[in-house]
């Protein structure tokens, strides 16, 4: 088998180790590990799903009947998955929810009931580790905080993330995901330079703060995780602020501010480092007749030609070999000025196309180019389908899904999609009875009090 | 080293703090907040505050890494090793010899913006300077058949080899993950790229950011739509290859936990920047698959939440984030102390009532235009310390002058400076990682150029002077 493998060409060789159809012949990374995800909205939920996707048994737990706030929000009031749970057939799942609750089981609980304490106890005992979301303080108030926590179980690994953090001036302040954004400074240099067209600070368009400081919080908890099975045998506590994740991404900005007194400001869809970067706008719809006005705008296309050599290429074939003189070294081109005159020009060979077509002449060139894909054209690319990063999932609750599926590839242990979501309380039965060890007629009797 | 240099730098100026980092009695002080408040989140404090993480040991103490992330322009593998090295693994950066690429940039190409090395005069970008924390550099010309011999060298060594060269390159080279998980079985071997090693859009040589957010679908739903003068938006920084390089610290550690628990042996990692966020594309695929829909660009507001949007005020830009009941009542409540008009239009208005029914665009419309009306009398401080006053999440967009003075920041220590022992002063964002006994940590940023060489080479392949001196001569390290 080996000998096979070293003797493919390296393309197939990708292919056969990560092959999409063979993830469920291959161990799961996180056997064994049990999580409790004490979460809503997308930062802890996503934080959890990382890992259930990792083969963590991660159980999500919710308020009783209505389920956590992110079910209900959904684009336009359109789409819905149904039910959102059995009480409640009429009512649907939004999409929104389902990225960042993959593989997990739903059950329900209400913290503040005192029946609950017990068997909120219980589950802690027999967990790995906790992913809690609500305001600093609201489970310590409640008694099932870091402190009463590790008392249960020494070896827990327990995981807050939210806004600001724990302590702090800031530390009554709510976030999500566009505070983020907004307080960490990623917002303000986002977007085209004043003077431009719409030049003003701009949102990134997905909850990116809430789902990557998830994953920095996923990156904690796995820390916790290897230090306490090979090192130490202790849980651990880890926090996370947001604004900070958000910070953090800024780049050279804190370098810059801090030693020249300069602030990073917006750029738009230009590189302020590298030269010729960017994403041009040509001139031709590919669907001038599409029924979607998104689709019947003008196509954009990303070049990339920053060495000397393809940059030279690149103004040759866009016709304006002036500038390939006037710029010849990379320090010369990246300047604002150097800038402001290359993209226009490469604009207007770009004028009467589209981006196919540009992006069979710069191919044929050996220009680096990315057409730029809608969210329509991505869910159709075989690139993303034939890797599996992409796809249908035929769910035994909502029937055909497309959802995003593989976070990234394992040779050994690949993550995998096993559900999308389920409905609200849907595992109670099965958790509460093997994990936390009550009958099913406790458990209905729970159910009628509402404490599940 | 000339005089004139090193005054340059040691005096080189910090603008930073402005205003003093607030103290505890001033953040603690009885007469702004609750006792139960303060005994909370002292308690804490004394877990979490990073002044004590000196004492504390490192969760990833152990491990070592060779980040092999310095052939192009992409930063993906460079987050990756700075988390990394945050958590506490010993990070070998392996650069070309005379540095990486990622040193040379800066914005607009401009030397000034740069940071000079007080002892050669070397230049290094702030970019690199900043994610290469604490990171050490060595050199090695991977291009040449004796330098590869060399790393495989190194490779037995580590527990994790980072790279993000063109696909194929490391293997038609010899040191791909066939190669080298025959030399070390244990290694965890990670490539990052933009769209992926195969497949039909796999990299061409050199591409790099944003090509992967073009190919995902993300740019081209962000920002505003046409009819509001907008076009599809990259971000600021290079957000894709940020998460990629968040994915990579993931992926490593959940193998190195397999590793040492289970299997005994490494494997074989692809993380890419397109599919990190792809994978976080929140309701776009979900919502195609239900009607065929391509989610379009809504500017600044949310298709999904109203109010969860970033409007004009007097003097910027503001955010107010409250889409179910509780949060919507609130804000309108604040509204209605300086214009009880606007609340009154908003509470009457039949389809404004049901959270649900709110997201139409016709309701974000009235409801965005009643409350920036608000807005427009008021700075960001001024909403900002209103609507907190109903605990709405709230906040002004924020520069980075301005973020960097933010006292929440400074006195968590999430923005600080650090007294580099090459280039001075330098201002930087901490670790994200605040952890009662393993915190991340950050006690050196970015190196010169090949500084660790010795150190490493001899420690590990047991290369003496004259041996080191042959390389230097060849031009290998």
């Amino acid at each position: 088998m080996t000998d096979h493998l070293d003797k493919l060409p390296f393309e197939d060789y990708c292919r056969t180790m990560f092959n999409k159809d063979t993830l469920f012949e291959k161990p799961e990374c996180l056997k064994g590990y049990r999580g409790l995800s004490c979460t809503q909205y997308i930062l802890g939920p996503s934080a959890a799903a990382y890992l259930a996707e990792l083969g963590a048994e991660v159980i999500k737990i919710e308020v009783p009947r209505l389920g956590e706030p992110m079910r209900h929000c959904t684009p336009y009031n359109e789409p819905w998955f149904y039910p959102v749970s059995r009480w409640n057939p009429g009512r649907g799942t939004s999409p929104a929810f389902q990225g960042a609750n993959h593989n997990e089981y739903h059950v329900t609980l209400d913290y503040r009931k005192p029946e609950a304490k017990e068997i909120f106890y219980s589950l802690v005992q027999k967990s790995d580790f906790m992913i809690w979301n609500y305001r600093p303080g609201t489970f310590d108030r409640w008694k099932i905080g870091y402190g009463a926590c590790k008392e249960v179980n020494p070896r827990i690994v327990l995981a807050w993330c939210g806004g600001f953090g724990g302590f702090g001036p800031g530390r009554n302040c709510a976030s999500y995901d566009i505070l983020g954004q907004a307080k960490g400074g990623v917002f303000s240099f986002t977007g085209h330079r004043a003077g431009v067209s719409a030049g003003f600070p701009s949102k990134h368009t997905t909850w990116i703060m809430d789902y990557s400081i998830g994953m920095l919080v996923a990156v904690g908890v796995l820390a916790g995780l290897y230090w306490r099975d090979t090192v130490s045998n202790l849980g651990n506590y880890f926090e996370c602020s947001q604004v900070q994740g958000a910070t953090r991404y800024t780049e050279y900005g804190l370098p810059l501010w801090g030693r020249h007194g300069i602030v990073r400001m917006r750029w738009g869809n230009w590189d302020t480092e590298i030269c010729v970067n960017g994403i041009c706008k040509c001139g031709l719809s590919s669907y001038p007749h599409s029924d979607h006005p998104s689709e019947q705008e003008e196509g954009y296309i990303c070049v990339s030609a920053y060495t000397d050599e393809d940059y030279a290429k690149l103004m040759n074939l866009v016709g304006r070999p002036d500038l390939a003189k006037k710029y010849p070294t990379h320090d010369d081109r990246v300047e604002a000025r150097a800038q402001e005159e290359i993209y226009p020009a490469i604009e207007e060979f770009l004028k009467d196309k589209t981006k196919e077509e540009a992006n069979r002449v710069f191919s044929g060139a050996g220009i680096i180019s990315q057409p730029l894909l809608t969210v329509r054209e991505a869910a159709n690319c075989d690139h993303w389908l034939e890797r599996g990063a992409l796809g249908w999932y035929d769910d035994p609750y909502y029937g055909d899904v497309f959802t995003q599926k593989v976070i990234y590839k394992m040779s050994e242990t690949p993550p995998r999609l096993k559900h999308v979501h389920r409905p609200v309380g849907c595992d109670n039965e099965e958790i509460y009875q093997r994990v936390v060890g009550l009958s099913s007629d406790q458990v209905r009797e729970l159910e009628a009090k509402e404490v599940i | 080293m000339s005089e004139d240099l090193k005054k340059e730098v040691q005096e080189a100026p910090l603008l930073w703090p402005l205003t003093p980092i607030p103290t505890f009695e001033e953040v603690y002080d009885p007469k702004i907040c609750t006792e139960a408040s303060r005994e909370i989140s002292t308690v804490f404090e004394g877990w979490l505050h990073p002044k004590h993480e000196m004492a504390k040991p490192e969760a990833l103490g152990k491990i070592r890494v060779l980040e092999c992330g310095h052939g192009g322009l992409q930063v993906n593998a460079m987050f990756g090793g700075a988390y990394l090295s945050e958590l506490g693994a010993n990070v070998i950066m392996v650069e070309p010899p005379g540095g990486s690429p990622i040193r040379k940039l800066t914005a607009f190409g401009r030397k000034r913006y740069m940071f000079k090395d007080n002892v050669n005069g070397d230049l290094c970008g702030g970019t690199f300077l900043h994610e290469c924390r604490q990171k050490q550099s060595i050199t090695l010309d991977l291009t040449n058949e004796e330098g590869r011999e060399i790393l495989k060298k190194l490779v037995v060594h580590a527990d994790v080899l980072i790279e993000n060269y063109a696909p194929g390159q490391f293997d038609a080279w010899g040191i791909g993950y066939r190669q080298l998980s025959k030399i070390n079985p244990r290694l965890v071997y990670v490539w990052n790229g933009q769209k992926g090693q195969w497949g039909p859009l796999a990299d061409k040589p050199g591409e790099i950011y944003p090509s992967s957010p073009c190919s995902t679908g993300w740019c081209g739903s962000t920002g505003l739509p046409k009819s509001f003068g907008g076009t599809p938006l990259r971000a600021g920084e290079r957000a894709d290859d940020i998460l990629a390089g968040n994915l990579t610290a993931h992926g490593v550690i959940a193998a190195l936990i397999y590793r040492d628990k289970v299997s005994g042996r490494g494997q074989f990692i692809e993380v890419t920047s397109a599919e990190a966020h792809a994978r976080i594309h929140d309701y776009a695929w979900g919502w195609y698959g239900v009607d065929g829909s391509s989610k379009p660009r809504y500017g600044n507001w949310d298709l999904a939440i109203n109010i969860y949007s970033v409007n004009p005020c007097k003097d910027g830009y503001m955010m107010v984030g409250g889409g179910h009941d509780r949060l919507w009542y609130r804000i309108w409540k604040t509204v209605g102390k300086d214009r009880p008009e606007l609340e009154d239009m908003i509470l009457d208005e039949p389809t404004l009532r049901v959270v649900i029914d709110r997201v139409g665009h016709d309701q974000q419309v009235k409801t965005l235009v009643c409350l920036t009306d608000w807005m427009k009398d008021w700075t960001r401080e001024e909403c900002r310390k209103k609507l907190l006053e109903e605990e709405v999440a709230a906040g002004g967009v924020s520069f980075l002058d301005e973020v960097a003075e933010e006292p929440h920041y400074k006195y968590r220590g999430m923005v600080r400076a650090i007294d580099t022992a090459h280039y001075g002063k330098v201002l930087f964002c901490g670790s994200v990682f605040y952890s009662h006994r393993t915190p991340g940590r950050v006690k050196d940023l970015g190196r010169p150029v090949g500084y660790d060489n010795s150190d490493v080479y001899r420690k590990l392949c047991n290369f003496d002077t004259a041996k080191m001196n042959e390389l230097y001569e060849k031009g290998l390290i």
